[in-house]
């Protein structure tokens, strides 16, 4: 009582005082008004939206800027209602009375619901590792183009959460979005519960193990056999040899392949070149000018993780310096968006200007190269002279540009990287030359390309495809592992007929695809967290895979079947399994790598780890003559090119069945579960077409349908389709009538070096149908109203101007009570600078907060769930502008509009400077999102099934969830959480030691999936935390948070998160942007020192080897 | 036989178990620490029931004429494990940690009753937010949302 009766004094208090300040309100104002910390209507600080609006700097979609482009809104309700058809929606009358009758049900029960009773089931034998409620963490390695070290955290048996291993230097902790999904499918419920076979008329039986193995070993003695498969590094193509040569075929019969022809095609180049099949293993940081042909490093690339983390921490601002990237690009890629130039060229003409790069280095006389190696390049240069200069014309760029260009890169520690990862070219090899060259002019081997220590392997072998497409008519059996031909190889190519021709195919799977169709049996494989390997992805470097859960499913390992098949032909090879195998070819590593320890325990230890290594090194001969390979160059296209790339979510389609990938929206289009044509605003213009409008894309006799999508910054003769959609229907739920395959359009092509298959550079056709399809696109037409404390850019001339100065972010005049601060202070910094939009962390955050994935309809309806975001904005012209990703969480303000708004208490301030969200008190009012200025809070439409394992794949799967995480039903509002499942796990592990939380304890799921480290979270109460210190910084800013330095306050919402400012080379298009550089206040002017700017790094050890 | 539900906050609930668990017995007369068995509470989320090998340590040898023993030694055989019926259950929403409440040298009969008197468990306390939220007051611990519900 005594506490009430306190209490309620207090409240009367404030009262009192609201009340006083009430009646002298003209006088108090007046002094804010003065003191400018309140703004009447005339001296807003910002233009409040007018009806018309004006032309900022900033655009979120070209309708912005070209109002005919856009979707006018008559068209576009008139579109809509014809395309969700009236029968979809309507309730029919006997759903009506289902319904009706239901809701009767329920209404007669709910008043005498009973807690449900729940057993407990204790293990009978608890393994010593696991104490239900703890985490057990699995080191292994994803089989995928990074080859990353990754953590499995388990629970109770279950994988919930995949993340980076931070020792791992390939992953450095960061994994990329199709990795953070993967969980996902491996619960995912259409994988088949048993081997499947065609008997009779085509019909798909289930059948047992034992039936269809004994079967498949009666096809294979004696025959001819041969093994389709996607790459790999480790000792699984060894593996495949050994068992081809077993069961007598010949171990050419292996063949590779993969959609990321970027391998094969520097693997080739460098056999030109060097006489070695290998790839660069780019040291990034170590550069400050880095020139892009048409380079994809940070999308899909070769080791996309390894590169981005290693660029953002050398090209992004620190302490004065900020690192040049130079890109020539003929699509926008999420790596173009790093570039602090950009030129949009001509499809194909990578190869020409790439040339001309090399021509400009000649003629600044680079010191660097040998004199043999300069005369070899000097003759390959002036033999392509008349394609130099076919190229500058088409793309509009002069020599001059080239020979600045060469002058400032040998001035700086240069690197070219050229090629895109997917869409190769008849020329991707000789790109991958020219690159050669240019490398050696600037010097960049030995420094920040290695070739000759820890050089990159290929994972797969060139010409394979073509020995493939010739060769396998006279198979008797082929098993397909792990790989999709059907789908992902273009079918001009003829891939079908062949597969169709083979009399037994044999496909191994870990989820159904195109290829089964063609397939006499369809055997269920292992998901890669169900299975043994090993990769080698730098030469000397081993990192391992282990299985992290029991099998889900019946399913098999796919080397476990061929050692089967082996034994009963009666050929057995001398492993129980593949994980025998494997322990028997590490013998070798262990001979070198042993350490005293016997070979079991080796084996163990590095399982714990997950890698091991010591750089190999080799030398190599000096650069040989490349003119007879510049003989085959093809001359470019005229007209409208096609560009067939990789996805990098989808990539080419492997991961499309994981509803999470499928809903996280491109980066730069903001388009997701759809395939778009993106071509530039002007081509839109020229051909009749815009946003929405559906044009026939023709090449020769074949043509696809597809919406546009005009997106500023592309060349005007590039057509751009992403790879991925399009599948058949009859495979999963999730991506059946899903986006279209552009792969159909293509003409069998294949660059003549490498043998890789041709999916950019052909010419097709446009026509407008008329039509309009509506893209499922998360982000378009929103009003920014001019606002320029959204995103910021900072001239790097004012920033190191400034670099001592700090920034005072906390202390804005107002009316609130001072808040009470608890032991801590979360917050987060966000440096947007070094966002490429790769949506790692958006996936991440679905996975680890149990976020659903909604589907088309809902996504349409803007019913996005995603608690992260990144928004995009274009600057600067539109036809190249520059463009800026904003990773959007709730900002967790200070002074949260979201919180008094709320009837129920369901949203309230944490003392720890958390903005906190009670599901259980939420009774959906929705008054929070209305009030949120910053548009991040979520409403739960309906209940997300969680509690049912059923056949919908779109469902999260009731294993999959994280069990830290509450999950929430219809009616629900939710948000960022600042992953406090995260902090409230690191407080408590504080606890049992003794101590309080230090920095590094806790990373949010977002921080930890970042590639380029531009998310840091922590402590600000503690001044010597990295988020603390980078409040301070000069670049540092909130969202909507005004000016402070001119005592600007924005809408004074104090959020926790701060934006650091994006530094900008003076005179580059993008700081046209926002900031007036006039007038600074003398605030205090401490130093922050930036050394915590950088993480502490795994590299490879530069002195091994 | 009682269900949740039966009293609003569930005080009295005493569900029937698969064996007649005497807690009197082992943690009373013969004074076995609570965490020999329940060994979760001071390292996890969960004290956790404890897994049959424990109970068979040491009824490999000690009352194996006695009827429940043979029900479990029964079970341990087939490896089976016994479903026990969930006395103390805290609804979905809400993120109970054993481990700071042990750190903090609360007692386990503060929430759970004395059992060294019981038999099979049966909820002593109500375990409502405001009984929880007593506590965190009286004791100087976080009273934020969020401590509970995330």
């Amino acid at each position: 009582m005594r506490f009430e009766s306190h209490k309620l004094f207090r409240i009367l208090l404030n009262e009192a005082s609201v009340y006083k300040m009430k009646h002298n309100t003209d006088k108090d104002l007046q002094k804010l008004v003065d003191t400018k910390e309140v703004y009447l209507r005339e001296d807003l600080p910002f233009e409040a939206p007018n009806k018309t609006i004006e032309k900022g700097p900033l655009f979120r979609s070209v309708e912005e800027v070209s109002p005919e482009l856009g979707e006018s809104p008559t068209e576009d309700s008139a579109s809509s209602s014809s395309s969700l058809k009236s029968e979809e929606y309507s309730l029919q009358r006997r759903d009506f009375m289902k319904l009706f009758s239901a809701s009767a049900v329920v209404a007669s029960t709910v008043s005498c619901v009973r807690r449900p009773v729940e057993k407990v089931v204790p293990y009978v034998h608890q393994p010593l590792d696991q104490v239900p409620g703890v985490a057990v963490n699995y080191a292994t390695t994803e089989p995928g183009i990074n080859s990353l070290g990754l953590i499995i955290k388990t629970r109770e048996g279950r994988p919930v959460i995949v993340e980076g291993n931070s020792q791992h230097p390939l992953s450095q902790g960061a994994t990329s979005a199709p990795i953070q999904a993967s969980i996902q499918t491996l619960y995912h419920p259409e994988r088949p519960k048993s081997p499947r076979a065609k008997m009779g008329n085509n019909k798909v039986f289930d059948v047992k193990w034992n039936e269809v193995l004994e079967k498949i070993s009666s096809l294979v003695k004696g025959k001819k056999v041969g093994i389709f498969t996607g790459g790999s590094t480790g000792h699984r193509q060894k593996f495949f040899k050994d068992f081809l040569k077993n069961v007598g075929s010949e171990e050419t019969r292996l063949y590779t392949y993969e959609s990321q022809t970027l391998v094969a095609a520097t693997a080739t180049a460098y056999k030109i070149a060097f006489g070695v099949e290998l790839l660069p293993r780019n040291s990034l940081n170590k550069a400050n000018f880095v020139v892009g042909f048409g380079t994809e490093f940070q999308d899909v690339g070769i080791a996309s993780i390894y590169d981005t983390k290693s660029f953002s921490q050398g090209q992004s601002y620190r302490r004065g310096t900020l690192g040049q990237f130079i890109q020539f690009e003929s699509r926008y890629t999420n790596t173009g968006t790093q570039a602090t130039e950009r030129h949009p060229i001509a499809p194909g003409d990578e190869l020409g200007l790439n040339l001309s790069f090399v021509k400009a280095l000649l003629a600044h006389k680079s010191k660097k190269g040998s004199k043999a190696e300069i005369s070899s390049i000097e003759k390959v240069v002036s033999s392509q002279e008349d394609y130099i200069a076919a190229a500058l014309k088409r793309s509009g760029l002069e020599q001059s540009l080239f020979d600045q260009l060469a002058d400032k890169a040998l001035k700086n520690k240069s690197v070219t990287l050229s090629g895109q990862s997917g869409g190769a070219d008849e020329n991707a090899t000789l790109l991958q030359l020219s690159c050669i060259m240019s490398n050696i002019l600037l010097g960049a081997y030995g420094t920040i390309m290695h070739i000759d220590r820890g050089w990159m392997k290929p994972r797969t072998n060139p010409m394979d495809l073509q020995r493939f497409l010739k060769e396998s008519s006279d198979l008797d059996v082929l098993f397909v592992i792990d790989s999709n031909p059907a789908f992902t190889v273009p079918e001009s190519t003829g891939i079908k007929q062949i597969l169709e021709k083979i009399p037994n195919v044999v496909s191994i799977q870990s989820f159904p695809n195109e290829t089964d169709e063609y397939a006499s049996f369809m055997l269920n494989g292992h998901h890669f967290l169900e299975s043994w390997g090993d990769e080698e992805p730098v030469a000397g470097f081993y990192s391992t895979r282990q299985p992290v859960v029991r099998p889900f499913t019946n399913s098999k390992q796919a080397e476990d079947v061929l050692l089967w098949v082996c034994a009963h032909i009666g050929k057995p090879l001398p492993h129980a399994d593949y994980r025998s195998y494997l322990k028997t070819q590490w013998k070798k590593i262990h001979a070198v790598l042993g350490n005293n320890l016997s070979l079991d325990r080796f084996f163990d230890v590095i399982l714990r780890t997950g890698f091991v290594g010591k750089l190999k090194r080799q030398s190599l001969s000096p650069l040989k003559d490349l003119s007879a390979s510049f003989a085959k160059i093809k001359t470019m296209e005229e007209g409208y090119i096609l560009n067939a790339y990789l996805d990098s979510r989808l990539t080419d389609g492997e991961y499309a069945e994981s509803p999470l990938l499928q809903e996280t929206p491109d980066g730069l289009t903001s388009i997701c579960w759809d395939t778009w044509v993106a071509v530039s605003p002007n081509t839109a213009k020229a051909i009749g077409a815009k946003y929405n409008k559906v044009i026939e894309i023709k090449s020769g006799s074949k043509s696809l349908k597809l919406a546009v999508y005009p997106l500023p910054g592309l060349h005007d003769l590039s057509v751009v389709i992403p790879r991925g959609n399009g599948h058949s229907n009859n495979i999963s739920k999730i991506f059946a009538g899903i986006g279209k395959d552009p792969l159909p359009l293509l003409n069998a092509a294949f660059d003549p070096l490498s043998g890789v298959i041709v999916t950019s550079g052909q010419k097709v056709e446009l026509t407008p149908t008329g039509e309009t399809y509506r893209l499922c696109a998360t982000q378009k037409h929103n009003d920014i109203a001019n606002r320029t404390d959204i995103i910021k850019f900072l001239p790097l001339s004012e920033m190191s101007k400034n670099e001592a100065k700090s920034k005072d972010l906390d202390t804005v005049p107002d009316l609130y009570p001072e808040l009470e601060v608890g032991d801590y202070r979360w917050g987060m910094s966000v440096d947007f600078g070094k966002c490429n939009g790769c949506s790692s962390c958006s996936v991440a955050c679905s996975v680890e907060n149990n976020i659903p994935s909604v589907g088309r309809e809902q996504i349409m309806m803007g019913r996005t769930m995603t608690w992260i975001r990144s928004d995009r904005y274009f600057s600067g012209s539109v036809e190249n502008p520059k463009v800026t990703f904003q990773p959007v969480m709730c900002q967790h303000c200070n002074h949260a509009p979201c919180e008094p708004v709320c009837p129920v208490f369901a949203t309230t301030h944490d003392p720890e400077g958390m903005n906190a969200q009670t599901y259980n008190r939420c009774v959906g009012t929705r008054y929070c999102a209305n009030a949120c200025p910053y548009k991040v809070r979520r409403f739960n439409w309906f209940t997300h099934k969680w509690n049912i394992i059923d056949d919908n794949p779109i469902h999260r799967n009731p294993r999959a969830l994280n069990p830290d995480v509450t999950v929430r039903t219809r009616g629900i509002m939710e948000k960022c959480t600042f992953c406090v499942q995260r902090v409230r796990d690191a407080k408590h592990k504080a606890k049992a030691d003794n101590r309080k939380v230090r920095e590094g304890d806790i990373k949010t799921a977002c921080q930890q999936a970042c590639p380029s480290d531009a998310i840091i979270f922590g402590d600000l109460k503690d001044p010597t935390s990295r988020v603390a210190k980078l409040r301070k910084d000069y670049r540092a800013f909130s969202m909507l948070g005004g000016d402070p330095e001119h005592k600007h306050y924005g809408i004074k919402t104090l959020p926790n998160v701060t934006y650091l400012a994006q530094v900008t080379h003076d005179g580059s298009s993008s700081n046209s942007g926002s900031h007036d550089s006039g007038g600074h206040s003398d605030e205090s002017k401490d130093s922050t020192g930036h050394d915590h700017d950088h993480d502490h790094r795994h590299e490879f050890n530069d002195n091994e080897g | 036989m009682y269900t949740p539900g039966d009293t609003v906050d569930n005080v009295g609930y005493h569900p029937d178990q698969p064996i007649e668990f005497p807690h009197d017995l082992h943690a009373g007369d013969k004074k076995i620490a609570c965490q020999y068995c329940h060994s979760g509470a001071r390292r996890s989320a969960v004290a956790g029931v404890p897994p049959l090998n424990t109970c068979m340590g040491c009824h490999k040898l000690v009352a194996t004429d006695k009827d429940p023993i043979k029900f479990l030694k029964e079970k341990y055989d087939k490896n089976e494990p016994v479903e026990w019926t969930k006395v103390h259950d805290m609804p979905d929403f809400v993120r109970f940690s054993h481990q700071p409440h042990i750190l903090a040298k609360v007692e386990c009969k503060t929430c759970h009753g004395d059992l060294t008197t019981m038999k099979t468990a049966k909820q002593v306390a109500p375990l409502q937010m405001g009984w929880c939220i007593d506590c965190h007051i009286n004791n100087g611990a976080s009273t934020s949302c969020q401590t509970c519900h995330y």
